[in-house]
């Protein structure tokens, strides 16, 4: 075993030595340039606009769970949970990703922030259970990574798929009605996705469609 | 003077070599090929695969293209020739690896990417890399909280071949551009390294004496860029890196550097290795190629919790 190394070693050191005119050659990133933010831009844009209404909101819509079911078991068990309701994108981790419905009351709503959101109370305590992401700033990817629709694999790299789950997230809070009035002590019914990566979190929720009740 | 040093080494090794002719193949051998171990991060992903390896039944084989392409290119030689059974790659260029990985593949020998991509799909088994972006919006996040979203700001960018230096940008600029108070009066790369940072932190320091916060591509150059800051006598200034090493987790406890972002390097090298074990035995990881390992926010509440790369329950 050792003297494998050795050889493995040797058989290297012959190799450096012999290559020992190094040229630096001005690699990479030139190329990328091509495919630079215009480039992307365009072809996510081409996406979204493609995918959007046609595949994702019905996937989403069709798939989800009632979060009144969805939150006890994801207490009991995430990964039971995960493999009940859920999928788990990459293989590597990263929690399990829900598409998720209901209908409650906003308990308390901030509206003035960048990152806007109304907590709503799923089980009749006064207490928020879920976190609804209105925007403009959205956190996370969970609209992208919820349904098998859009393959990390398929993309250039963590930069275009990146890009791609910031469309979908403004794509999907530029299209939500928030009455001016503001949202506490009313009703509210959703679609969205959540990404749940420990039983313990409070889910936050990315809504693909909002209504407003009294 | 450290090359000198590694050339008198393998010659050493050469020498050594010789002595022993022939040799049985006692077990299967992994190839781990990273960035210089200087970095600790990189040291890291190697032990981690070596040990996951080790612990597999397999022999090892560890070697550093020291961000070199060139380098990277007859390491793969190396390894091809040793006939080993799968190559573990932390690589050094997106678009310059490409070649290496298909030589690897052409020959019939695996490779399995970790922490950096590479520009095309179908050439390696598994790309294992951190959510990058996911990790740079949380370390913004942290740092527009530290700034009081206000102030003037620089950023350190990484190498531009590497897609993990402009990600991270993007995942901070998404975050903190949304702060119009926030106001960047310097971007510039140190490309990964501690000296470079140090001596451009000292010059933008010198153009923009009212800088409040500075943003870091990775930890290394955040330790360079809060030397200079340290030298100047200017600690007021928040820094904010992203890996997560020792270093940086010291700096934190001590008040130094405020905050940084965690990647799984130790276990993401350990998984890569599993893949690769069942990718041996049995033609499949059953998993998709790329693959995305969430990153975790670190600062003075969980650092006490860190130690090389991995955190603790």
């Amino acid at each position: 075993m050792n003297m494998k190394k050795i050889l493995a070693a040797g058989m290297l050191a012959a190799l450096c030595l012999s290559g020992c005119k190094l040229v630096k050659t001005e690699e990479a990133g030139k190329e990328a340039a091509a495919n630079g933010p215009g480039g992307d831009q365009e072809r996510i844009a081409t996406l979204v606009a493609s995918t959007y209404d046609a595949k994702l909101v019905p996937k989403l819509t069709e798939t989800a769970v009632d979060i009144s079911t969805l939150l006890p078991a994801i207490k009991a068990n995430l990964d039971d949970a995960g493999k009940a309701y859920g999928l788990r994108v990459g293989g590597a981790g990263g929690g399990w990703n829900f598409s998720v419905k209901g209908t409650a009351p906003v308990v308390d709503a901030d509206l003035v922030s960048k990152a806007a959101v109304a907590q709503l109370d799923f089980d009749g305590d006064g207490k928020a259970d879920a976190t609804l992401q209105l925007g403009p700033v959205v956190k996370g990817s969970a609209i992208r990574d919820t349904s098998a629709i859009y393959d990390f694999s398929t993309f250039r790299d963590q930069i275009e798929y990146a890009k791609l789950g910031r469309a979908l997230n403004d794509k999907a809070v530029s299209g939500l009605a928030v009455p001016e009035s503001g949202l506490k002590g009313k009703t509210v019914t959703f679609v969205g996705a959540v990404s749940i990566r420990s039983a313990g979190e409070v889910p936050l929720i990315t809504p693909v469609s909002l209504e407003v009740g009294r | 003077m450290k090359i000198t040093r590694r050339l008198l080494v393998s010659v050493c090794v050469l020498t050594l070599s010789g002595v022993v002719p022939g040799f049985a193949m006692a077990a299967d051998t992994i190839a781990i090929i990273t960035p210089s171990h200087d970095n600790p991060f990189f040291k890291a992903e190697a032990d981690g695969a070596a040990a996951k390896a080790k612990e597999l039944g397999y022999d090892t084989m560890v070697l550093v293209h020291d961000d070199d392409a060139n380098k990277q290119n007859e390491l793969f030689d190396s390894a091809i020739a040793a006939g080993v059974k799968a190559i573990i790659l932390d690589n050094a260029g997106a678009d310059a690896s490409v070649a290496a990985v298909q030589k690897a593949k052409d020959k019939g020998i695996p490779s399995f990417l970790i922490d950096r991509e590479i520009t095309t799909t179908g050439v390696a088994v598994s790309q294992i890399v951190s959510n990058n972006y996911q990790g740079a919006q949380l370390g913004a996040e942290e740092f527009v909280k530290l700034m009081g979203e206000k102030g003037n700001y620089a950023e350190l960018v990484g190498k531009e071949s590497d897609t993990n230096a402009g990600i991270r940008s993007q995942g901070y600029h998404d975050v903190i551009d949304q702060y119009a108070e926030l106001k960047s009066v310097a971007k510039q790369t140190a490309n990964w390294s501690q000296t470079e940072a140090y001596t451009v932190m000292e010059s933008i320091l010198q153009a923009h004496p009212d800088i409040k916060g500075v943003i870091s591509g990775n930890d290394t150059m955040a330790m360079g860029a809060y030397a200079a800051l340290e030298a100047a006598g200017r600690k007021d200034v928040i820094v904010v890196g992203f890996d997560g090493s020792n270093d940086v987790r010291d700096s934190i406890k001590n008040g130094g550097i405020k905050a940084t972002v965690l990647q799984p390097a130790y276990s993401q090298a350990q998984l890569a290795v599993e893949q690769a074990d069942k990718f041996i035995k049995t033609g499949s990881t059953g998993l998709e190629e790329k693959q995305l390992m969430d990153c975790v926010l670190i600062n003075a509440d969980n650092a006490a919790k860190l130690e090389t790369f991995a955190l603790s329950n």
